[in-house]
């Protein structure tokens, strides 16, 4: 039983950092229609910067922020940069960003190395503690982790339901071209959304290389999880993330640690059944 | 005096009741720029399976190479088979590669022989792409590809974790390969010739399929799906069946893969894998089967070769494919077809010309596509964009060739900005 509370944990707070990558994917996809492959790698990007700045000036907390705000910056150029010249064609940017991956895996190859690195969490976050049920030893990172999460969620969902700018984002995944015949700057929302969504895609890098490392591949891997959620959840669903993450991060944690063969592979059986049964998602819009 | 150069500016004009002077020497250019336009495939493909066959026979590292590039040929042109077709583009290609080439090497760990273990690799594609298309042709455009890069990323996760059928990260070695009488695939130089024969067969059989009834109402269903469904075609069957045959020859190209390298193992099927032979289609030129060829030629040289010299060759790679988005979409082949507009456009001008001069009608105003026989307009094929679910880009593209006249967008296609 007290194997089953830990598991479960563990697969909330995995679904905690998915839901941190896959909310600003399923953002900027709801709202941009486009596929950002190189999310992930975004997130690994964001972690290797967070381990030199934590390195550097030895607080956990300075590198959350600089992962954080260093990745919007680079979000920033790539939806200023990059995506303009594509025409709105959403191969050619899911392609672009593929691009993407190798040169960001490359370089960070280049400057971190191929060894696998783990991030350390300060002070108290570091411990266990001894929880009152059935006397588990259960590290406190990651309740803090789980927490860090969820409050997230909560600010981002208050952002997108009662902010100005929320309700603009709300029209735009239903309808962009109405917004910016509104008169909005709907290329000023994207660029916001796409930063934010970078933003959370390196924040969620640091607090993941805590638990999962920072490793070749690991963006791929992050990404596959991404991918599994929007499409249980529902593309450009936000709800659908959240719900699309828990589900994920507790059968990815339980495929792991009770048939870890196949560990993998149980992942994308959510993704299948939905598929068949309801290939919009669980919360997502049937497209017209 | 002579209009033989085929310019439209150095169109004669006629002297009334005189005989066309440019005919013979016009007609005979004519004759010859058709000639050459209908054999410059042929030559060209015959041209090119010579040096293949002198490379292979020659043996040493370039023969190794080439083997290389043939076997994610195959690979390339099945995904342009689907990707170029029928609009849906494959993001998960290594891994219908990989099921190939692990049914081989686990059939022949459990003690099949090597034919019976051919037999279980192509069963086993078969029989996942028959199961997992009712799933994956359900989707089209983004969602499709998602889907694609999910079912590679599960058969990664298998071969990867599941130790005990898949011996996990070292992969399985492959050591004894079928043989018929004399002929053992053992032997370098039959194994070479064969992997260029499966090669040649399926890149014929593709082209064939492609300009089958079967492969133009394919087209159909990628532009224009809801048409396609009320003129009685079963859209979702065509693409069944396209995605049944991409996922089967990519399994053959596995089970060469592994004839050829002798070890399968998850590296060669992980997600930059993956991408790697899409990247080959892009850069090669989607919906033209021997552009993707092409591609994998390149990526495999660029894999193979600069590698040696340039540590950071991903980087380039990387680079490469946002380049060839953002400027060449058409890829390698769109070089090839714009040379091929060239011509056509050379060959309808001159037309134009000896029909002006034979008919008589309006002297000197015969020149140019217009004025010719009207199935000599220069064709534009569709951009790889086009058709592809939301795909189609607002603008027009960039570079329209020069007299295409009014473009044939697919009729009745219609454009969500």
């Amino acid at each position: 039983m007290s194997q089953f509370i830990a598991q479960t944990l563990n697969g909330l707070t995995l679904a905690g950092i998915i839901f941190l990558v896959s909310s600003g994917f399923t953002l900027v996809f709801g709202v941009m229609r486009v596929t950002n492959l190189s999310h992930g790698a975004v997130y690994l990007l964001g972690g290797y910067v967070g381990y030199s700045v934590i390195g550097a000036s030895h607080n956990f907390f300075y590198g959350l922020a600089a992962a954080a705000v260093s990745m919007a910056f680079f979000g920033l150029v790539i939806e200023r940069g990059l995506l303009p010249h594509l025409r709105h064609s959403e191969m050619a940017e899911l392609l672009a960003t593929l691009g993407l991956i190798y040169v960001i895996d490359d370089v960070s190859l280049a400057i971190w190395g191929g060894n696998p690195l783990s991030i350390t969490l300060p002070g108290i976050l570091g411990k266990s503690s001894t929880l009152p049920v059935d006397h588990i030893v259960y590290p406190n990172g990651r309740f803090f982790i789980l927490g860090v999460a969820v409050v997230i969620a909560l600010v981002l969902f208050y952002l997108l339901h009662r902010t100005r700018i929320g309700a603009i984002i709300r029209a735009g995944v239903d309808d962009r071209d109405m917004v910016n015949a509104l008169g909005i700057n709907v290329r000023l929302v994207f660029t916001i959304v796409f930063a934010l969504g970078a933003l959370l895609a390196g924040f969620a890098g640091v607090l993941g290389g805590t638990v999962l490392g920072l490793y070749t591949g690991g963006d791929s891997d992050i990404l596959l999880f991404a991918l599994a959620v929007v499409i249980v959840g529902g593309l450009g669903s936000y709800g659908g993330a959240v719900l699309g993450s828990l589900i994920i991060g507790l059968v990815d944690n339980y495929g792991t640690a009770y048939f870890p063969a196949v560990a993998y592979s149980i992942l994308f059986i959510p993704v299948i059944i939905i598929l068949l049964v309801r290939p919009q998602g669980l919360l997502g819009k049937v497209t017209t | 005096m002579s209009s033989v150069s085929g310019r439209a500016g150095t169109t004669t004009p006629q002297g009334g009741g005189q005989r066309a002077l440019p005919g013979p020497h016009g007609q005979l250019t004519l004759t010859a720029l058709e000639q050459s336009r209908r054999l410059a495939g042929p030559v060209a493909g015959a041209a090119a399976l010579a040096v293949l066959v002198t490379i292979l026979t020659g043996g040493g590292f370039a023969s190794t190479l080439v083997l290389d590039m043939l076997v994610y040929a195959i690979a390339a042109m099945a995904l342009d088979f689907l990707g170029g077709y029928a609009g849906l583009i494959s993001l998960g290609n290594a891994g219908f590669l990989g099921v190939g080439a692990y049914g081989y090497a686990i059939a022949e760990v459990h003690s099949f022989s090597p034919w019976a273990a051919v037999g279980v690799a192509l069963g086993v594609t078969l029989g996942l792409g028959l199961g997992l298309g009712i799933v994956a042709v359900r989707v089209k455009g983004i969602t499709f590809v998602i889907i694609t890069l999910a079912i590679a990323e599960v058969i990664w996760g298998l071969a990867y974790q599941w130790v005990g059928l898949s011996e996990g990260d070292n992969g399985i070695p492959v050591s004894v390969l079928p043989s018929i009488g004399p002929f053992s695939l053992s032997n370098g130089l039959t194994l070479r010739m064969t992997v260029l024969a499966v090669f040649v067969v399926i890149a014929l059989l593709l082209v064939t399929f492609v300009r089958s009834p079967f492969g133009l109402s394919l087209r159909g269903v990628r532009s224009n799906e809801a048409r396609l469904a009320a003129l009685g075609y079963r859209t979702g069957l065509h693409r069944y069946v396209a995605w049944v045959i991409m996922v089967f020859f990519t399994g053959v190209a596995g089970i060469l893969y592994v004839f050829v390298n002798q070890l399968i193992s998850p590296t060669t099927i992980d997600f930059s894998a993956n991408g790697l032979i899409t990247i080959m289609v892009i850069f090669g030129g989607l919906g033209s089967i021997w552009g993707p060829a092409l591609g994998a030629v390149a990526m495999v040289l660029f894999q193979q070769e600069l590698s040696i010299y340039l540590s950071r060759w991903q980087t380039l790679l990387g680079f490469t494919l946002i380049a060839v988005v953002l400027f060449g979409p058409q890829g390698i082949w769109g070089l090839v077809r714009a040379a091929g507009r060239r011509w056509d456009a050379l060959i309808g001008r001159l037309q134009g010309e000896l029909a002006g001069a034979a008919g008589q009608e309006s002297p000197g105003t015969g020149a140019g596509p217009a004025g010719g026989s009207g199935d000599r307009q220069p064709r534009r094929r569709g951009g790889w964009l086009r058709g592809v679910p939301g795909l189609a880009g607002k603008a027009p593209p960039a570079g329209s060739p020069p007299g295409a006249g009014p473009a044939r967008h697919g009729a009745g296609e219609t454009r969500k900005p």
